[in-house]
């Protein structure tokens, strides 16, 4: 790969000059923007991965091994207590379609759904505890992307990035890679800056459209490189002579900075996204060896592989070239056929090539990071709204769970390999139902990595101190190495 | 003693500088545990641990239970077992549960507590803890403060004069008036929002009038541009939008007529107590105006959770949970809108810095236990509406009256008539139709009825058929029941093992009514069939969209049902266990009505009845029966004669029910004061109330009040001419988007928690001459207030800088000039389209979309990277925008626009990155580069006049000579759209001096 900055000269784009005046200075500027002048304590990492399988990824179908259910599969369920389920109808216990076997030096079981994770079950910490509080899929999605099951809060992303500022100030600080399909649930409002400067919302990103990033470039047949170079050195005079009739005002000044970081962005985003340069063992290990298929309407394994491994390889581009937060999701809203991991019907028919897909991709994420030495300041949570049943709805898919779920961490300071808090024999609640673990434990846990107190984080909106784990929270220290 | 503890109390020696010291007299114990144990116990652990149903079955109210479990060694707290749940020595603490544990000195004050032998006074019962205390800015009574005296010629007005006294008290100077130009620009974009044209500049810089700059005010106050820019800034706090929110995001097709209430109100310079009464409470205070209705907007306006309350039954605790935080919208909506109180504060627990107790804010919630927010129909024409309610008032009557007659005829009947009706009753209740969970096969959603969809069996071979029976559905959604989805033309065909088909049952070319629970069977001859298929070619309509469902389909050989065990294939289905899925279709259950005997039953008592009635009505007993009935016939008639009602989404307790959303008809919800704010933990019944605004003021309503009552109540309240906080919070708003920071900076937040005034007497002053009017105001009037502060000397300063002011007042916070400010999303995207000549000035209506909108029958998708902005219907000023919740305009957004989920008493104001892309790129802005240069290019024929006219329409100055030749250049290379693109980007254009 050319040097950056023999790349930016020889571009021929129209923002080169002024891209590279503000891509000079971040050369020699350390990284800038974080509410946080200091951190509280050393940090164990920087950055931050979130995948959010949305429309609630079952617990026991991937990571967490029941094998009291293939005792009782076929039998009336009976929970000892009364069940309120989401939808109607509790039918028996289900056991897992999948096989599960032990991974790494660890043990750890897995289904064979997620079985490339295998390679990395040695560095990952489980939790298999976590409780939500709703069975809603839009409340329960708010909860774990926001803190809060309401909307109009900032989500984790938003609150990183706003805390630490930018590595890389030619690329978004936050970014979010949505499913292809479309948003999730809340749609763009689980990574909304809500209260927080609109410095630090989620900047989403498609790779598969013209405009990745909404208006990185102008689609119009009158703007032509040369005019932009000559537009953007005229404006820049013009906005001087603005900002120095008028002393004193340093947003005047802001504003003309911004528009170099804006060219330098224009040069950054599309080079960070463009993978063509990537090896062939690499696509291949991201599961893009049959790029530009089409697909059945169906959820269906290689489609999955192929949309969720892109986004993972783009994620370690923008993660190596300091992007401070990316977030990935899979699976769309809810609708039919389905397309998110809400399988209701069926766990084989769309949890098998969700998980499948997915794991290809994490799996590829995990190990190069790793190969790259970025893993041990990145953390990477896998997470989702809620888990599922043990029991049927009566046929072969599974009602919502919002009593457990369950989470993994990697990388980041994050302790390789354990296991922390366990659900019950058939994985309907926590076992110590009085010792869950919740969303704030999993936020106050990455803020304490990246070297913030939970506590102290926090910006005073309508009369609350407000803060990503509201009153809530502790770490958890059994899962930091 | 173990590690743990020992640790312990070294610690607490090192900090047992911060505690009382150790006393041995019964007082001083009593004292310790008083004034520092007993305020820890309240405030972190007595929310849980007391009233009926104590957390871990241990309660803290009283010595008994608190020493009751051992918890608690008197004298050894090293052995107490309390200490390792709140301190362990490893580990995180158990207790307080799901919140930050005890600080050190917490700690060791229970320890020592413990220590010193665990005193707990005689009778002492701990108290969740509560501010009392109104000793805050805000609660004081509003009084007219002196104007300060002065001699300086340019403290003219009494707001200058409360400005110029805080500016000389901090050693500061007032700054001299901006210019004209500057003024001009500055008062058009604070008041309606746009861009004064060049030829308006010119002319009141030329104004040789000494009352120019009045008579500009008042030109700008009457345009009616002016409600739509101050509407703005309502709709922000109000949480506006045109969609619910939350999942699945469903769109308010009526919410505009609010939006344009709001415009309308500012426009007419509404009384602000009227404006507040009307929408808290308008049904009930103007019940003839249509304003009454339509202000209920307010109520409705945030978001609301579709999944909560349509597909999950209330009973449930997600139902309820759903329905707790929709009233906590409603409350703080109206107290903070109101009020700028943080009521939302005492949800979990009481406030925790301004006097609201838990109990006081689920009295609220009390209030609004009644209403939801749903299509509510009104009537435009006052003079309509009181006809409607006239005749509904006379159809009660007639109604009531014949429930009398009835009631007159059942006691002359005596007991034979009532067993006879009784029996009647009874059997019509046995023939309740039976209804499956099990609904049956649904199709796909069609847009449109003329959609081809159809379903079939099949068998593994050919067998011969004798009749082919279908079984329509059921379904509450959108109150069709009975028949849903039954095909409005469909065929029956069958198809032999060659795959032959054959029509046997064909109503292709006429519309089949609806059968409701009849069966449709069709008799054969000599028929063999491998398959069955059922074809739609007119779809049943659900709600705005079209559909085929069929309970069950049955193909009889012989006398049996051979369709039971066959294969379903369709063109589509809809699989949503329990209730629908293609193999419901074959699973031998359907709605159906009960047995052909009951009906012959109730035919016999019926005449048995009958005959009984036949002696006891008089002649005069059924003449009067005649004419009540025509009576009520006639009204009826005159009420379906009246001019067809307008829905608005808004407050309502009576409207259509849709799944398990279900109206109240006015009857409150029990509301509970829930114990840490969870609706599985609910405490006593709240009463509806309002919050006490000082020690001994009365907070509680009546609790027989009915739903409409208690909201005019709170109308009433809010509106008092006494009330400390209302009239402070309206001018601290006008002001704020005046000078871009209100006199209290957190214009939402009148609280402890909030800032304080800078010039408190200033705010108290406006806020009295505003609601009483007088000499320099008229009572609540806002064009008034407005005039009041915009002809002051304070706001004509100039913005520019003083470097001797600045060092003392780096932030303005007293008014030593103007407040430069960037404008708007909405002005941004206002101004472009205006000097881009391409704005279309039509008010009002429904909003228009700059999305395309897809799969609108389940989660709408709002695909803005789709939208064509040269589409000429989206060039109409922001206000009008169809605003979607879940999904905010990306464009606007990035241009710090308000969130619609939260209130937003005042906008940030970024400049990003981003920002600056959206600006040079976005499609709307080239599309309008391109619009400007070609308006330019109609009005002037030369470049240069082109170019000097842009600039004009962009700044509102004259371009300078260097300038023009800078963008003659650029223009010559680069074309006029380029340079169009460009002006829009000028920090002159963006910011307003």
């Amino acid at each position: 790969m050319p040097h950056r900055r023999d790349f930016l000269t020889q571009s021929g784009c129209g923002f080169g000059a002024l891209a590279l005046a503000a891509m000079l200075r971040e050369d020699t500027q350390a990284a800038s923007g974080g509410a946080l002048q200091v951190l509280h304590h050393p940090p164990k990492a920087k950055r931050v991965v979130q995948l959010f399988m949305a429309g609630a990824a079952s617990q026991i179908d991937l990571w967490d091994h029941k094998p009291l259910l293939e005792k009782v599969h076929g039998q009336p369920s009976d929970f000892g207590e009364p069940v309120e389920t989401f939808q109607d109808g509790l039918g028996p216990w289900m056991k897992s379609p999948f096989k599960f076997s032990p991974y790494g030096e660890s043990g750890k079981q897995l289904s064979e759904v997620v079985a490339p994770l295998g390679e990395c079950v040695d560095d990952m910490a489980f939790v298999h505890n976590m409780v939500g509080k709703t069975g809603v899929h839009s409340q329960a999605t708010y909860l774990q992307a926001t803190g809060f099951e309401r909307p109009g809060f900032p989500g984790m992303g938003s609150w990183i990035s706003y805390a630490l500022g930018a590595i890389n100030e030619n690329l978004p600080t936050f970014v979010v890679l949505p499913d292809h399909r479309g948003f999730a649930s809340n749609g763009p409002k689980n990574w909304g800056s809500a209260f927080l400067p609109a410095t630090a919302q989620g900047t989403a990103i498609f790779p598969q459209r013209a405009n990745p990033i909404d208006d990185l470039s102008a689609q119009a047949d009158f703007v032509t490189a040369a005019g932009d170079h000559d537009g953007l050195e005229l404006l820049k005079r013009i906005n001087r002579r603005y900002q120095e009739q008028r002393n004193g005002d340093s947003r005047l000044e802001a504003r003309i900075r911004s528009y170099e970081l804006a060219a330098a962005m224009q040069l950054s985003a599309p080079e960070a996204l463009d993978i063509s340069s990537e090896s062939a063992e690499t696509m291949k290990m991201y599961g893009l060896d049959r790029i530009g298929a089409t697909y059945p309407d169906q959820i269906n394994p290689a489609e999955e592989a192929e949309y969720f491994g892109r986004k993972c390889l783009i994620a370690r581009r923008l993660i190596e070239r300091g992007v401070r937060f990316v977030q990935i999701w899979s699976g769309n809203d809810n609708g039919f056929p389905r397309r998110n991991w809400d399988s209701h019907e069926n766990i084989e028919r769309d949890h098998g090539p969700l998980a499948r897909g997915m794991a290809v991709g994490t799996a590829a994420l995990l190990k190069d990071l790793k190969q790259r030495g970025l893993l041990e300041d990145t953390i990477v949570l896998w997470t989702t709204e809620f888990g599922r049943m043990p029991s049927s709805q009566g046929g072969v898919g599974r009602d919502h769970n919002p009593h457990v779920f369950t989470n993994w961490l990697c990388g980041g300071g994050i302790r390789a390999g354990a296991t922390y808090g366990e659900s019950d024999d058939w994985g309907y609640k926590p076992l110590e139902r009085n010792n869950p673990t919740q969303v704030y434990d999993i936020h106050a846990t990455i803020l304490h990595l990246l070297g913030i107190d939970h506590t102290r984080l926090t910006v005073r909106h309508d009369g609350i101190d407000r803060r990503l784990t509201d009153v809530h929270g502790h770490i958890i220290h059994d899962i930091i190495a | 003693m173990n590690l743990l503890n020992k640790n312990l109390l070294m610690r607490a020696g090192q900090i047992a500088l911060l505690l009382v010291a150790a006393s041995t007299s019964v007082l001083g114990a009593d004292n310790f545990f008083r004034s520092q144990v007993a305020p820890i116990l309240s405030q972190r652990c007595l929310s849980c641990h007391s009233g009926d149903k104590p957390k871990g079955d241990f309660s803290l109210k009283s010595r008994a239970t608190f020493f009751a479990d051992g918890y608690v060694e008197p004298g050894d707290s090293a052995v107490s077992h309390l200490m390792e749940l709140i301190a362990p020595s490893k580990g995180p603490a158990e207790m307080p549960r799901d919140a930050d544990p005890l600080s050190d000195v917490e700690v060791a004050v229970i320890a020592k507590w413990i220590d010193d032998g665990a005193v707990w006074p005689d009778n002492f019962e701990l108290q969740e803890s509560e501010v009392d205390d109104f000793d805050w800015w805000s609660y004081q009574p509003l009084t007219r403060p002196e104007v300060p005296k002065s001699d300086n010629s340019w403290a003219s007005s009494a707001i200058d004069r409360f400005v110029l006294d805080k500016l000389n008290q901090h050693g500061l100077t007032h700054s001299p008036r901006a210019d004209r130009a500057t003024l001009i620009r500055r008062l058009t974009y604070d008041l309606i929002g746009l861009p004064p044209t060049p030829e308006e500049v010119s002319d009141f810089v030329a104004d040789a009038d000494p009352g120019a700059y009045e008579k500009l005010v008042d030109r700008l106050l009457e345009s009616k541009h002016y409600g739509e820019h101050w509407a703005r800034h309502w709709l922000d706090v109000a949480k506006y939008a045109d969609s619910c929110g939350y999942d699945k995001d469903k769109l308010r097709p009526n919410a505009w007529p609010y939006r344009d209430y709001v415009i309308r109100s500012f426009n007419e310079d509404k009384p602000y107590a009227r404006f507040v009464q009307e929408q808290i409470a308008g049904d009930v205070l103007f019940p003839d105006e249509p304003d009454g209705i339509v202000g209920l907007g307010f109520i409705a306006a945030g978001p609301w959770d579709f999944i909560g309350h349509v597909e999950v039954a209330e009973a449930k605790l997600d139902g309820k949970v759903a329905r707790n935080l929709d009233r906590d919208d409603m409350v703080s909506g109206a107290l903070n809108t109101f009020c700028s109180l943080t009521v939302q504060c005492a949800r979990c627990h009481n406030h925790k810095f301004d006097p609201i107790t838990q109990e006081q804010y689920y009295g609220m919630q009390a209030i609004f236990a009644a209403v939801d927010r749903a299509d509510r129909p009104f009537d435009i024409e006052p003079a309509v509406a009181k006809r409607r309610r006239k005749l509904n008032s006379q159809l009660n009557d007639v109604v009531a009256q014949q429930a009398e007659l009835e009631a007159h005829i059942v006691s002359l009947g005596g007991e034979p008539l009532s067993d006879a009706q009784a029996a009647i009753r009874e059997l019509e209740q046995s023939r309740k139709a039976i209804y499956p969970e099990e609904h049956g096969y649904h199709s796909g959603m069609a847009t449109k009825a003329d959609v081809e969809k159809w379903v079939e069996v099949e068998f593994p071979s050919e067998v011969p058929i004798s009749k082919v029976v279908l079984h329509p559905c059921s379904d509450d959604f959108n109150g069709i029941g009975d028949g849903f989805g039954f095909p409005v033309r469909f065929k029956i065909e069958v198809a032999n093992t060659e795959g032959t088909w054959t029509a046997i049952h064909d109503a292709t070319d006429e519309d089949f009514p609806n059968p409701k629970l009849s069966e449709l069977s069709v008799a054969l001859k000599d028929r063999k069939a491998r398959r069955v298929r059922v074809t739609a070619n007119r779809l049943a309509r659900r709600a705005d969209d079209y559909i085929f469902a069929l309970a069950e389909l049955e193909v009889y050989s012989d006398e049996q049902n051979v369709a039971r065990g066959a294969t379903v294939h369709s063109a589509d289905s809809i699989e949503a266990p329990i209730r629908w899925g293609a193999n419901n279709l074959i699973d031998g259950k359907w709605p159906r009505a009960s047995g052909e005997d009951v009906e012959q039953q109730i035919d016999a008592a019926t005449t048995t009845r009958d005959l009984l009635l036949a002696r006891i009505i008089t002649e005069r007993i059924a003449q009067q029966r005649t004419e009540l009935a025509c009576l009520s016939g006639e009204i009826s008639a005159q009420i379906e004669k009246l001019p067809a009602q307008q829905k608005i989404y808004a407050a309502a307790s009576s409207f259509e029910r849709q799944g398990n959303f279900i109206p109240t008809d006015g009857k409150p919800r029990e509301v509970f004061v829930l114990i840490r704010g969870e609706v599985g933990m609910p405490g006593k019944p709240a009463v509806p109330g309002v919050i006490p605004l000082s020690g001994d003021s009365p907070w509680q309503f009546d609790p027989n009040l009915s739903e409409s009552e208690r909201r005019a109540r709170l109308a009433q309240w809010l509106t008092d001419r006494q009330h400390p906080h209302t009239w402070r919070s309206i001018v601290n708003r006008v002001w704020q988007y005046h000078f871009g920071e209100g006199i209290v900076a957190t214009s939402n937040d009148f609280g402890r928690m909030g800032a304080q005034p800078t010039h408190p007497a200033l705010l108290d002053w406006l806020a009295f001459e505003f609601r009483d009017g007088g000499q320099f105001l008229t009572a609540q009037s806002l064009k008034s207030l407005h005039r009041l502060i915009v002809t002051s000397n304070t706001y004509q300063q100039s913005s520019a800088n003083i470097p001797s002011n600045a060092s003392i007042d780096s932030g303005n916070q007293f008014l030593w000039r103007a407040n430069r400010r960037r404008l708007t999303a909405e002005e941004l995207r206002d101004s472009i389209l205006t000097v881009s000549g391409a704005m279309n000035w039509q008010m009002g209506g429904p909003g228009y979309y700059l999305f395309e909108l897809e799969k609108p029958e389940h989660s709408p998708h709002f695909e803005y990277f789709k939208f064509d902005p040269s589409n000429a219907d989206s060039h109409r000023r922001s206000i009008y925008r169809f605003v979607a919740r879940s999904q905010p305009n990306p464009y606007m957004t990035t241009l710090d626009c308000a969130d619609s989920s939260q209130s937003t008493p005042r906008r940030t104001e970024t400049l990003t990155s981003l920002q600056a892309l959206t600006l040079l790129n976005n499609k709307f802005n080239l599309v309008m580069a391109q619009e400007f240069a070609r308006r330019l290019k109609r009005e002037y024929e030369s470049s240069n006049a082109q170019v000097a006219r842009a600039v004009e329409l962009v700044t509102q100055r004259s371009v300078t000579p260097g300038e023009m030749t800078e963008y003659m250049d650029y223009t010559h290379r680069h074309g006029l759209d380029n340079l169009c693109r460009l002006l829009f980007n000028l920090s002159e254009f963006v910011f307003l001096d």
